[in-house]
This record gives C-alpha cells, structure tokens and sequence, in this order.
C-alpha cells in the first residue's frame, strides 16, 4: 500500500467539480452520525480486506517464479550429465565471459585445450598427419566438430574446404599442424585460409608448424608459426595461448520458428557443426521428408535396422535419403550405434529417430559381426509381430523407390523357401553392364548391402551359431559360406536400389571405392514396376532362362572378349559366350573377364549356376561356364568355350575382399 | 476540516482499493485458470450428470486422442465391470441415444486408457496439444526391457505411462509395448525423486504398480455416454486378467554374469537340445492354453530361466507345475493328440499326481501337479521300482508372468524362495549329476504306496 499516497496536485482538480454534491451528501451524513461511523469502519474493513489479497497475491507469484526457476535446474544437470566429455569446466560460479584456449603444433604432437580440458591430443606415431581442426560454440565453448585433413595426401584439402565452409559464421575455428600439412594443400584452400584472416594459413610450407585460433568472418584470434628451416627437417613445436571472448547465447543461435521440427533442429545445430545448410539461420534445409506413400505398400511394417559406427556425417547423408524413400515408415527405423558414440546419436535425434547404441565387443571385424547380431535380435525384439527385416548400413544412399522394389518382391521371401535373401545391390551392376531398372536376378552370393532377412532363417538358423567374439569373423563372409547359405539364393536387382558411397571405413579406402564402387550404377527412376516378378521362383527361374538361351544370339567366340567389338553394335539384343569353367568352383576364366570388363572380381558374385547375367553397349550378355553349368548344353557343338589365361604371378593381391 | 479530511481520504481510499480488487480478482481468475486448465466446471460439476468433470475429462481425452489419429482404448476396471454387465445394451447402443450418464460420471479418482505403442505416430506432438488444450500430463519413461536381454545395449528410453489431469479428474493413459511372445507388456510405475507426489493420489492407480503382461486384446468400437470408445472385444477376459498380469523379468544382468563365470555350452548337442526343448515347451504351452488351465515353469526349467534366462541343455526334459485344483481329466487326451505319447503316470489326483510325456529326440516333459495345505505347497513323486513316495516341499507362492524363450509364460513370483526350497542357496553352481530322490533341498519321503494301489498309481507306457 506504499506505493499509494494521495497526490496532493491532483486533489484539487478532481474535487472541485464534485463539491456541490459532496457537500450535500456530506451533510447529510453529518446528521446520521451512526451510519457515517458505519461506512468509516466499512472501508477501514474494505482496505484490510484489500491488503490481505494483495499479500496473497505477492506470496503466489513469488512461489511461482521460484518453482519456475527451480524447474528446469535439473534438466540442466541431466543435460550435463548426458555426456559433453569434452566440454570446459567453468571457473567458479556464473556465466564466464572469456575462454582460455591453448594450441600446440609440432612434429609428433598437436593438442588443445579449453580452459584448461583438453579436447585434443595427438601424439600417436603415423597417425593424425596434417591439419585438425576444432570448432567451438561461440556462445558455450563447447566442442562442436573435431576433424582432421591430411593434406599432405591429395584432394584432402578439398573435403577441408567443404567442412570450413559449411561451418557456421561466428563459430570458433582452431586449427594445428601435426607432422606436416603443406604439399598438397591447393590454392583453393589457402584463399580460404586467406579469407579466415590467417597469416601463415595461406603462405604454410613444407613441415612447417602452425596454430590458429579465429572466430568465422571475425577477427583471427591468435596465431602461432614456425618455418621448417630445411627440407629433411620440422619447424620448432609452436604453444599458441590466448583468450577467446565468448558471446552471448543470443548471438549464437539461429530463430527459427518455434515448431517440434526446428526444436530439434535447434538441439543438434547448437551441439555440433559440419552439416551444412541444415543449420542454416535464413533457409535451413529441411529434416522432415514428405515423400509419396506407396500404394498398397507391402513393407510399411518391416522393420529397419541401420547399422552404423562412428560416421555421423555418413549417416546423416544416408538417413536424409532412406526418410526422402517412398513408402518409408519412420516409427520402423531403429539405428544401431557400435559404440558410445555422442555424434551419430544426435544426427539420429535431429531425425526423431530411434537410435540404440552398442558397447564394442570385441576388435576389428568380430566387433562390425557382433554389433550386427545384437542389432538384428534387438530388431525383432523390438518387432516382434515382424517377419522380416531390412538391414542397411550407415554409408549407403537408399533409392527413391527402395521400398517399392521391396514392396513388390517381399512375397517371394515367404512363398520361395529356396530364397535367402532379398537384397538391393548387384554386384555387378557398374554403369557400363547394368540397364534394366524392371529386372531382377536370382543369384548364388549374398551381396548385403541393403537387403532383407527372414525372421526365421535368423532365429532358426543364424542366431544360435552365430560367429562368438573370439572368432575374427566377417559377418558377411560367414553368412556366405555354404553352411550357412544352404544353397539358397538372393533376389537382386539389375539396377542397384543402394549406393555405398563411404570411403573411409574397416577394409575401405579411397583407392578401393574408385575402383569397385564409384562407377555403381544406381536407380533414381522413383516408382518402377518389376517385370515379371514370379518368374524369379525357383522353377520359374530356370523355365526363364532357358527362354533366353534359346533365343540368345552366341556370340563371335574367335574374338577377344575383353574387346568392347566382341558384342555387336546393337540394342536389346541377347546374347551368350561360352567361357571354361571345369567345376563349380573354377572361376579361373570368369575372374579374368570380369578383370578386363572392370566389375567385381575380387570374388565370384552374381552367378546362378554357373550363369551370369549382364549388360554390354545395351544388350544383355549372358556367360556361361562350360561344362560345370547345367545350361553348358546350350552350346552349339562348334564352339570352343573361351579360356583366359589367369596372370602369371599374383602379385600383391588384395587380402580380404570387403563387400557390404 | 479535519474530519473532512478523513472522510475523503476514505473514500478515496476505498475506491483506488476496489479497483485494486477488481482488478486482482480478474488477474487472479486468468492465473487460476492458466495453472489449472479450465478451472471453471469445477464450481458447476457436483451434479452427476453430462457435465460431471470425469465425464467431460474423458469427453476432451477422447477429443483429443480422436483428432490425433492416437488409437487409445479404455481398460478401466471400474467401468468394463459396468460395461461387461450390461454388454448387450452397450453393443446395441447407437451414437447419441444415451439418456443417462451411467458410466464415465461414476465417482472414482482415475479413468484407465491404454495405447499399443507401435500404433502411436506422433507421440511428441500430441503431448503437447494435450497440454495447450488444458491437460496437466505427467510422463514415466524407462529402459527398453526388449534390449535387456542383449548384452550391451542402451538405447532410447520407451514411455511406461502417461498421466493428465484436467479439472480435477485424472486419465492414465497405460503403453502398452509389444514382446515377443504375442504378448502386451506395460512397465512399472516408478515415482522418481522430482516427481510431485501429490499429482494425483498414485497408490490408487489401478496399473503400473507392477509391470504387467496382457494377451493382445482384439478391439471393439462402442458408444458410451455419448462417446465413442475401444474397448476389448471380450470385457471379461481382459478384465480376468487384471489381477494375475504381473509381469517379472528375467535376470538378464545376473544372468550374464554366470556366464561369464561359467561358460555357455556351444556345443552342437546342446543347441540341438535347447531347439528341441523349446519346441516342446512351444507345443505344451499352446495345448495347455486350448484346455485353459494355468501352469508353470518348474524345477530345472524354472532354474535356467532365474539363472541364466535359458534352458539348461544338460537338463534333458522340460519341467511344468499346474495347480491341481486346475487338473483336467482331459489333459492326457490332450497332449496325446497333440504328438505328445504318455510316457508314465504316477500318483493319482488325490494324492502325488505327476505325468510325463515323451516329446521329440528323447526330450520330456514332466508335468508335476502342486497341493495346498495350510502353510506350504507340495507335489509329490514316486519310485516305480519300490513304489516309494516322495514328498517335494515348497513355501506359499503365487504365479507371475515372464518371457522365456519367445513365450509368455507363468513362474512364481517368489522365484527365490522356490528355487531355494528346491536347490538349497548354492542353486547358483551347476550340478550336473542329479537324483531326484535325493539330491532335491525339499525331499522327504512319504511312505510307500499300497501294493493293491500300485496299478493305479504306477503306470508305465
């Protein structure tokens, strides 16, 4: 009631007017002395009245801002908890304004450190070469992306131009040298370096040492360089310390409109960089897909199973395609993480996705065969009405009508006992021998790679003997073998409906890729109707193939097969060559054609009994192996099956073929 | 003057007070009904009638789940009791006919929904329609139990329950998960530290004081009080189960580390004979099931579950308990026709009845049937050869369900006290040579059985 007190200016003016009937009333009431007592201790009452409510109401409000400030401090420590190992601890109490960042570059070491945490450390030998990059929230310091270049190897610097410029502005860059970060560092990258400010960045020489710390399209913050003084030797380890102004939470966040989507957005922008437009402020690309629903869709409740590692930026490029698939069913799709990994399960989050993470067993390839039982028994736990499910991996691209070719042949899984499986890639489907986006294939190797399991043939079969940790087993390698197999065959695709772009990855390497999976052809036709699909049954089939052997034109046997004239200059046509192959397992010849066609010959895929199918220059090709295969009675008497002399040493040939 | 003076600085007074008032008043009904929903029916809803607050609770949860495409279903105890008396009328019933709210304006503190999870697609943005249009919602989460049983998985936590108040009635919105088994699965209630112990009066929910295991009901679209439900095809069966649905899970972590200890036998043979054993115990539940008579895992069968949430291979049979109160003349006929040959028959139903059949590759199955004294539980076994009776003690227990190897089966909820009256406290070593006669912690002998009787209660197939 302080705050109330009869202005003495006002009083005047305000009563003026009213005293005629003021004072009549007055008077009135000076005559009922008892009713004017009355009315005086009324309002006496009336204003004790009013201050008790006005306490009241001065008590509640006060409690409501304090629950709704005791509110959300748990959820803060829980979101503490939740990890963010790397995260600088605060000095004292209260928001501190400054970061204290230490950088250090040398021959055999890099490391960084946030106030005092350090977030990197480098100093295992022959590993790490080349520029790591750090990127820190602006706002909380905290460790957004963490990278590294080597671009002492070519094109490495290109993919660090990609990150830097998909790096949000105002974000903290840090940057360190291990070993050495110069020769092939181009032109490109050096601009790039130029426009962050650096000094040395762009003017970087052979084994030179050098630490950034800048802010994106700010100020450079720091910066530390050593000339390597001769050619055989490294330039002196550089420790750059300086401070880095933190900026307000405000300034380091994008506004999007307040929906569940961008709420999500806005968790995963905050948290990590390297994403690109999807963390874009003005026209961030969107993380929910619409796409078509598929008319009497055959697989909307298949489960999905994605099997990832530590890729998050494989599997956000993979997740993107596989949710933009028609038919796809979000609610289906579990990812599984081999590992605590932070990353991967924020991309999976950013996509309200269900991502469930795995503790390593085991090393190398018995832990990739592990993680993919847990992950294929926790699918049909989680599923248990489900008699399928599809597998997939982190580093592939999913076709647009990857569900509908699903879609149409799942029915032969569970009418064609003689199947194994049903999968999206063809092994030899390269963009020079595969044509037919409507035909499909049955064939005696399981390419992986996206495909689909029966219930029971896991439960049954693969899931009691499945290969124990201590057996350094591929997964894929095992399911191959004919104890597993049985005989029974995959459907593929003549066009691929996945794309394996990784590159880095247990037994893949760039190398590797460009040669067997970079010229992979891919499906991106959406809504293509199989041809024929029942003829992929087990009778079906052969009826099938003798069809188009017998009307397969054979071919010049005379000529070089390897030589692109050995097929005629024609379109739609059959055609079949007859090459040796003396038992089932002499892929002597085939292995040697398929070197010369540049398709997959680290191992025999595709084959149906001793038959393999294929397109060249738009024809289809068909190879049979004679005498081993039961259609080796289709040759003509006069031909001469054509042998290839397999090279006379192998030199240095490649271990264990990777596939999937 | 004075006196003037006073009179007018009370007036003034008392007029800037009540338009304080006023104005307090209005601001506090806006804070009252921001905190509160919509606070205004609870001045009106004393008459029990259409606009009593349960029935108009359950009238915007309905709303609300309806537009949201969220297939909830109504499983209050309370009110498929009422529906279930009077099932005929409610089937009948068509939309808006009803003259009289008989069902959702019955007093009680809670209405019990439940919603098949797999079937709910947007479960984020309805908790938040439901809280803009006045819904005060609580939410349990837990680990996924499905991931338990491998080892080293952590995945996202599932929602166990759902509670949202509005003017003062309360909807408990029960999730049911999917196991494998063909069964339902809801989790347990779990009050965690921050959570506001007087949300709602929690000790009288109807679910989730234990985790619970449902048959998958088949669903119906009725019309009560107006409103459009799903309730259980059969009312009565899932109203049956209510009591018996506690759910206890394997030992999956206690179970690892056994095996750690002691390794898991790989071997072909006790692969082979785990399949079997499964297959087995796949065929008896199933027939057991068409008889409707309750049973459950028992001696070396129960024992794998607890330790190792599997089949102990060296077992060699499968081990089932059944009430005796709930025996069947027709239980023989019954494995019988299902490929399942008596094998022998011991006791009779007064007295040690035990039947064993012969399954597939030499596993059997050994049915052991339980008697109830005062203080204990017993079932009894004999010795063909010297007609010998023995005497198996047990402490009271009751029957729980568990999932074992893809099934949803019965055990005793005192798993411990079972097993240790049959194992003794060093259950957790295995033994693999094994008398029936002797090696048991609970075996006593219970005289011979007379020779005139031995026809009767010896047979031997």
């Amino acid at each position: 009631m302080d705050d109330w007190k009869p202005s003495p200016l006002i009083k005047p003016f305000g009563a003026r007017k009213k005293r005629s009937w003021y004072l009549t009333w007055k008077y009135k009431l000076t005559n009922q002395r008892a009713l004017r007592r009355f009315c005086q201790t009324g309002a006496v009452l009336f204003l004790l009245v009013t201050v008790i409510v006005n306490i009241k109401l001065i008590l509640d409000t006060r409690r409501a801002i304090s629950e709704a400030n005791e509110d959300p401090e748990p959820e803060k420590d829980y979101d503490e908890a939740l990890g963010r190992v790397e995260s600088p601890r605060r000095r004292g109490s209260g928001p501190r304004r400054v970061l204290d960042v230490e950088v250090y570059s040398s021959r055999s070491k890099v490391y960084v450190a946030v106030d005092g945490t350090t977030v990197l450390e480098d100093e295992a030998r022959e590993q790490g070469r080349g520029i790591h990059v750090i990127v820190l929230n602006q706002a909380t310091g905290h460790v957004m992306a963490k990278r590294v270049f080597d671009t002492y190897s070519p094109h490495e610097d290109e993919a660090m131009v990609l990150f830097l410029n998909m790096v949000a502005p105002g974000r903290v860059l840090i940057c360190t040298v291990k070993d050495e970060g110069s020769f092939h560092l181009k032109d490109t990258a050096k601009a790039l370096l130029r426009s962050l400010g650096s000094q040395a960045g762009p003017a970087l020489g052979w084994r030179d040492t050098w630490a950034f710390v800048g802010r994106k399209g700010g100020p450079v913050l720091g910066e530390k360089h050593s000339k390597s003084p001769a050619l055989s030797s490294w330039g002196d380890p550089v420790l750059l310390k300086t401070d880095v102004p933190l900026s307000s939470a405000e300034e380091a966040e994008c506004h999007w409109a307040d929906t569940e989507l961008n709420r999500r957005r806005h968790r995963f922008c905050s948290k990590v960089e390297g994403y690109g437009s999807v963390c874009s402020c003005k026209d961030p690309t969107p993380i929910e897909f619409s796409p078509d629903p598929l008319p009497d869709n055959k697989v909307f409740n298949v489960p999905v199973a994605v099997i990832a590692g530590n890729r998050p930026n494989y599997l956000y490029r993979m997740l993107r395609s596989l949710l933009s698939a028609q038919g796809v069913s979000p609610q289906m799709i579990t990812v599984f993480i081999d590992g605590y990994y932070e990353e991967p399960m924020d991309v999976v989050a950013l996509f309200g996705l269900r991502g469930i993470q795995h503790t390593p067993i085991s090393i190398k390839n018995a832990r990739v065969s592990q993680h993919y039982k847990a992950s294929l028994t926790a699918t049909f736990n989680l599923f248990p009405e489900a008699k399928f499910a599809v597998v997939l991996e982190e580093d592939l691209d999913i076709a647009v009508d990857f569900f509908s070719f699903l879609s149409q042949s799942i029915h032969l899984l569970e009418e064609d006992d003689s199947l194994y499986c049903i999968s999206a890639w063809n092994d030899q489907g390269y963009e020079h021998t595969a044509e037919d986006p409507a035909l499909l294939y049955r064939v005696e190797t399981m390419p992986g790679l996206g495909w689909v399991l029966r219930k029971s043939l896991y439960k049954e079969e693969l899931e009691p003997k499945w290969p124990t940790p201590e057996k350094l087993w591929d997964w894929d390698m095992w399911m191959r073998m004919p104890e597993q197999r049985r005989g029974r065959e995959c459907i593929i695709p003549d066009i691929s409906r996945s794309y394996h772009f990784g590159i880095v990855g247990l037994n893949m390497n760039g190398y590797f890729h460009e040669a067997y999976f970079k010229k992979h052809k891919f499906n991106t036709v959406p809504g293509v109707q199989l041809r024929n699909v029942d003829s992929l049954k087990k009778e079906a089939y052969e009826v099938e193939v003798h069809r188009l052997l017998s009307e397969a034109e054979v071919l010049d046997h005379s000529k070089n097969p390897c030589e692109d004239s050995f097929l005629p200059d024609t379109e739609g046509h059959t055609y079949v060559a007859f090459i040796r192959m003396e038992k089932d397992d002499d892929f002597t010849t085939w292995t040697q054609l398929a070197k010369c066609l540049h398709i997959w010959d680290l191992d025999v895929r595709g084959n149906h009994r001793g038959l393999w199918r294929l397109f060249r220059k738009r024809n289809h090709f068909l190879v049979v192996g004679v005498p081993a295969s039961p259609y080796s009675m289709k040759k003509p008497p006069s031909i001469t099956p054509i042998f290839l002399e397999p090279p006379p040493k192998e030199e240095g040939a490649p271990g264990a073929a990777e596939q999937t | 003057m004075s006196r003037i003076n006073k009179n007018v600085i009370l007036a003034l007074l008392t007029l800037t007070s009540s338009a304080f008032l006023l104005f307090q008043l209005y601001y506090y009904k806006h804070y009252l009904s921001a905190k509160n929903g919509a606070g205004l029916s609870k001045s009106k809803g004393s008459r029990i009638g259409f606009d009593g607050t349960q029935w108009r609770t359950v009238k915007k949860f309905i709303m609300l789940t309806s537009s949201q495409n969220v297939p909830v279903f109504l499983i209050d105890p309370l009110i498929l009791e009422l529906i279930n008396k009077n099932f005929e009328q409610v089937k009948n019933a068509s939309h808006g006919s009803a003259s009289e709210c008989k069902y959702f304006c019955v007093p009680r503190d809670f209405t019990a929904f439940a919603l098949q999870y797999h079937l709910w697609k947007n479960e984020e943005s309805w908790f938040r329609i439901a809280e803009n249009m006045g819904f005060q919602c609580l939410k349990f989460e837990s680990k996924d139990p499905r991931l338990d049983g491998i080892d080293s998985l952590s995945g996202t936590e599932i929602p166990l329950h759902y509670i949202c108040t509005l003017a003062s009635h309360a909807v408990h919105l029960v999730v049911f998960h999917e196991r494998s088994g063909n069964y339902l699965w809801h989790g347990h209630l779990r009050l965690k530290g921050h959570i506001d112990r007087k949300f709602v009066p929690f000790r009288k929910l109807q679910f989730g004081r234990y985790p619970g295991a449902f048959d998958r009901p088949e669903l119906q679209q009725v019309t009560i009080d107006g409103l459009e439900v799903l309730i259980p095809k059969d009312p009565m069966h899932f109203l049956e189960e209510i009591p018996h649905s506690r759910f206890i899970e394997c030992r999956y972590k206690e179970a690892r580390a056994f095996f750690q200890q002691y390794l898991d036998d790989n071997t072909v043979e006790a692969m082979a004979f785990r399949k079997s054993a499964k297959e087995l115990m796949q065929l008896a539940a199933k027939t057991l099931k068409k008889l409707g008579v309750r049973f459950w895992l028992s001696s070396g069968t129960c024992l794998g579950w607890y330790r190792q949430c599997g089949i102990i291979p060296y077992s060699k049979d499968v081990d089932l308990g059944i009430f005796i109160q709930d025996y069947k003349s027709d239980i023989i006929s019954a494995f019988q026709d299902a490929g399942l040959p008596l094998k022998h028959k011991f006791g009779k139903v007064e007295d040690s009845l035990e039947l064993s059949f012969q399954g597939k590759d030499d596993v059997k199955l050994d049915i052991f049937f339980f008697y109830e004294e005062t203080d204990y539980m017993w079932n009894g076994g004999t010795q063909a050869k010297t007609g010998k009776k023995f005497k198996y003690l047990f402490p009271k227990f009751t029957l729980c369900w568990t999932e074992f190897v893809d099934m949803k089966v019965r055990v005793p909820c005192e798993t411990i006290e079972y097993i240790e009256a049959n194992y003794g406290k060093t259950w957790k070593v295995p033994v693999r040579t094994w008398d029936w006669k002797r090696s048991p912690h609970n075996v006593q002998p219970n005289g011979v059985w007379p020779i005139s009787e031995w026809d009767e209660v010896i047979q031997l197939y």
